[in-house]
């Protein structure tokens, strides 16, 4: 009995202590995946988060106070994301919320309009982008569908033979590698690609050899991968295998450090679509997280977490330079970012009120012995047609 | 003056009666007011928290009656837990009631559960949990591509449900809505094994020969464990659907079948109350782990982090220590505990 009595009292003081912190600390949420299907990216990238609230805590914070990043890992698992949301709300007094992927952000959309959180996710499907449905959500890259469209202007402009250019799409049958084919392949269509074939190869698959056979006899030029880096390591692999020679183009998920080590020799050539820089680049950001990881190189996922926080924090000390921060105040405040540079480490991201498209730019690194070696930024016309496909 | 010891039935309908003793009687209401005025004093992420457990106990009932009382294995019940969901929010969106719109998802899924419910006639153990594996892997291939009913990879949303213009849009107003669906559905189930087709079921599941030899056509039964399984199931969808208000075809899983399979071994197979106790504690494990993790950062901070990774790990471990040590699953121990308590202070 006295033992229940010591746990009711270590669990009231608890409670008492939640509200007491939040009025000193800039309270945000961070839902990461640590144990779950997406981890081995959702780990790098909540450590970006997390480097990045130090570093802003060691400058200062927001408006003198320090931000309190309350992590809590939901595996990927929407019915854990729910439940972790309404801890932030209720129990945490959460400000805003740095969110992952599709499963959590899209079951939070609803939520996050409602009790007005801002949140920035590592979702970029391009439906998160139209305020008009998501009023809440932000994120700080080019949308999936504006990433194959950049990939698709640059390789067409580099284009020197006189028939059209062949493109074929290998991804998975899955939400995620779904979103953006529609729109990639409008766009490749305008641009006067002949669209020769589809093929699925699912995320956690072992094997791609008959679709890549397939695929061989339709000869495409490009060949775009739109799963994670296993299984892009797979379709590579087994290309080179067939002496099947294309150009491969991977979306951002599907190429970052660990495919050097999964496909080898054959990702060389391949190009990824990529929206923050990678390791080592010579940004004013980098030399911050050089210092920060004590030069232990850290995957491009960290790079954008690390940006995802520069960018909210950008939103809250705005806000908080206004007045009180509120959800409200934090939104309006981001939609006024114009050209906002995150010290160099994504291109410059601008919200508008009717538009959280963050740019139009993808950056497109080719692999070159087992490295992502720099080749161009493409950016595009921010068209209004294009908003939410 | 003798009064009664212990519990002595005069007739059959006495001995099958829901609630035998008034002190079992005056206990639930009691146990139900304590409910209903919990979240009262509950910050939003409990209440979160009761909300889901509600739905859970929907969807672990409806599949322990299908697996736990009949005997058919089902892997492919976080699909139809998806039919429910996509159902409901079509048919909401589409301007159907939600009073409506909840029995519409119900009885669409019920449908879809019979049609894969189907080769359940020639089909058992191993074999027929492949073949709702096999459902599983359809219907999630519908919820993706299907754009004009389902939204395909971009998902579905819907409004908060409303009933006679009274609008479910806070935890606390859903609280009281999943809990009164929950507890129709558990009591809906508990009468339907006091029923010649529950008796019908359990004897299908403890040997078929034996059932078809007393009369009970295995095939019409056994398509009715499906349909009234998937109906509950589908009901349980609607109402995750409504609370989350965006589905999106990730939602409903293999993984979330391999969850309710989780919460009926855990429970109990074939109890209505084990359905409910595994609900619960599946519910609410991630959340102590978190919990924990959380806390024992602040003194160990290693320990928090190897507990966040051991997570789903110990999810598995949960699973395998219950199978070793508690095989018939929290119900069985609920009884034990009731003993117990019956025999004391006289235990031999």
């Amino acid at each position: 009995m006295k033992r229940m009595a010591q746990l009711l009292a270590l669990a009231w003081t608890l409670t008492l202590a939640g509200p007491a912190l939040a009025q000193e600390t800039v309270n945000i949420g961070l839902l990461s995946d640590l144990s779950g299907p997406t981890s081995a990216v959702g780990v790098p990238y909540s450590e970006g988060v997390k480097d990045a609230a130090k570093y802003l805590n060691e400058n200062g914070g927001i408006a003198g106070k320090p931000i309190n990043l309350i992590e809590v890992d939901y595996a990927y698992n929407a019915q854990q994301a729910l439940a972790a949301y309404k801890r932030f709300t209720s129990q945490d007094k959460i400000v805003a919320l740095q969110g992952w992927g599709t499963q959590d952000t899209e079951a939070l959309t609803k939520f996050v309009g409602k009790d007005q959180i801002p949140t920035l996710s590592a979702s970029y499907s391009a439906h998160l982008t139209d305020p008009a449905k998501a009023p809440y959500n932000f994120f700080v890259a080019a949308d999936y569908s504006t990433q194959i469209r950049g990939a698709l202007k640059y390789f067409k402009a580099n284009w020197k033979e006189s028939r059209p250019p062949k493109v074929a799409f290998v991804y998975p049958d899955h939400p995620y590698g779904l979103v953006p084919i529609p729109a990639a392949k409008e766009y490749a269509k305008e641009l006067g690609f002949e669209i020769v074939g589809d093929e699925t190869v699912a995320l956690n698959a072992m094997d791609a050899m008959a679709q890549m056979l397939r695929l061989q006899k339709l000869a495409p030029d490009y060949v775009w991968i739109g799963g994670t880096t296993p299984s892009a390591a797979v379709i590579m692999k087994d290309a080179q295998k067939l002496g099947f020679k294309t150009t491969f183009f991977c979306n951002i998920w599907g190429v970052d450090e660990s495919l050097f080590k999964l496909a080898g020799d054959a990702a060389n050539g391949a190009y990824s679509l990529q929206t923050a820089v990678v390791y080592g680049q010579k940004v004013p950001g980098m030399a911050v997280i050089e210092k920060m990881t004590g030069g232990a190189p850290k995957m491009t996922h960290y790079i954008r977490g690390f940006a995802s926080m520069l960018v909210m924090a950008e939103g809250l000390k705005k806000a908080a330079a206004k007045g009180p921060l509120t959800g409200p105040a934090i939104k309006d405040a981001l939609e006024t970012l114009r050209d906002y540079d995150p010290m160099g480490l994504t291109p410059p991201i601008s919200f508008f009120p009717n538009d959280h498209r963050p740019n139009m730019a993808v950056i497109i690194y080719k692999v070159e012995g087992g490295k992502m070696v720099e080749t161009a930024t493409e950016t595009l016309e921010r068209k209004p047609e294009w908003l939410g496909k | 003056m003798h009064g009664q010891c212990g519990l002595f039935f005069r007739t059959y309908a006495g001995e099958a009666q829901l609630f035998p003793s008034r002190f079992q009687k005056i206990a639930l209401a009691l146990f139900f007011a304590a409910l209903c005025l919990a979240p009262w004093a509950m910050n939003k992420y409990l209440v979160s928290i009761l909300c889901l457990i509600n739905i859970s106990v929907i969807g672990a009932v409806s599949l322990n009656l299908l697996t736990g009382s009949c005997g058919q294995i089902s892997l492919g019940h976080g699909a139809f837990f998806g039919v429910g969901a996509y159902t409901a929010a079509y048919l909401a969106n589409l301007g159907l009631p939600f009073v409506l719109a909840l029995p519409g998802a119900g009885l669409v899924t019920a449908l879809t559960g019979m049609v894969f419910g189907l080769p359940s006639l020639r089909l058992k153990g191993i074999y027929l949990a492949i073949a709702t594996l096999a459902a599983q892997l359809i219907l999630e291939y519908v919820f993706l591509h299907w754009d004009a009913v389902t939204g395909g990879s971009g998902g579905m949303a819907l409004d908060a449900p409303s009933i006679a213009g009274f609008a479910f849009d806070t935890d606390l107003k859903m609280f009281y809505l999943t809990l009164g669906v929950a507890v129709l559905c558990v009591l809906a189930v508990s009468n339907v094994m006091r029923t010649r087709l529950g008796r019908a079921f359990v004897a299908i599941r403890d040997y078929h020969l034996s059932a078809e030899i007393v009369g009970v056509d295995l095939f019409a039964y056994k398509l009715r464990a499906f349909g009234l399984s998937s109906f509950l199931a589908g009901v349980g969808g609607a109402l995750w659907a409504s609370y989350t208000m965006y589905i999106t075809p990730e939602q409903f899983g293999i993984g979330l079948s391999v969850s309710y399979l989780a919460m009926i071994i855990i429970g109990g197979l074939g109890s209505v109350i084990g359905g409910v106790f595994g609900a619960v504690f599946i519910t609410i494990l991630p959340e102590c782990l978190n919990f924990l993790a959380q806390h024992a950062g602040a003194a160990f901070t290693d320990l928090s982090g190897a507990l966040l990774a051991m997570k789903e790990g110990v999810f598995g471990l949960v699973l395998v220590l219950f199978l070793i040590f508690e095989p018939e699953g929290l119900a069985n121990r609920w009884r034990l505990v009731k003993a117990y308590w019956k025999l004391y202070p006289f235990a031999h």
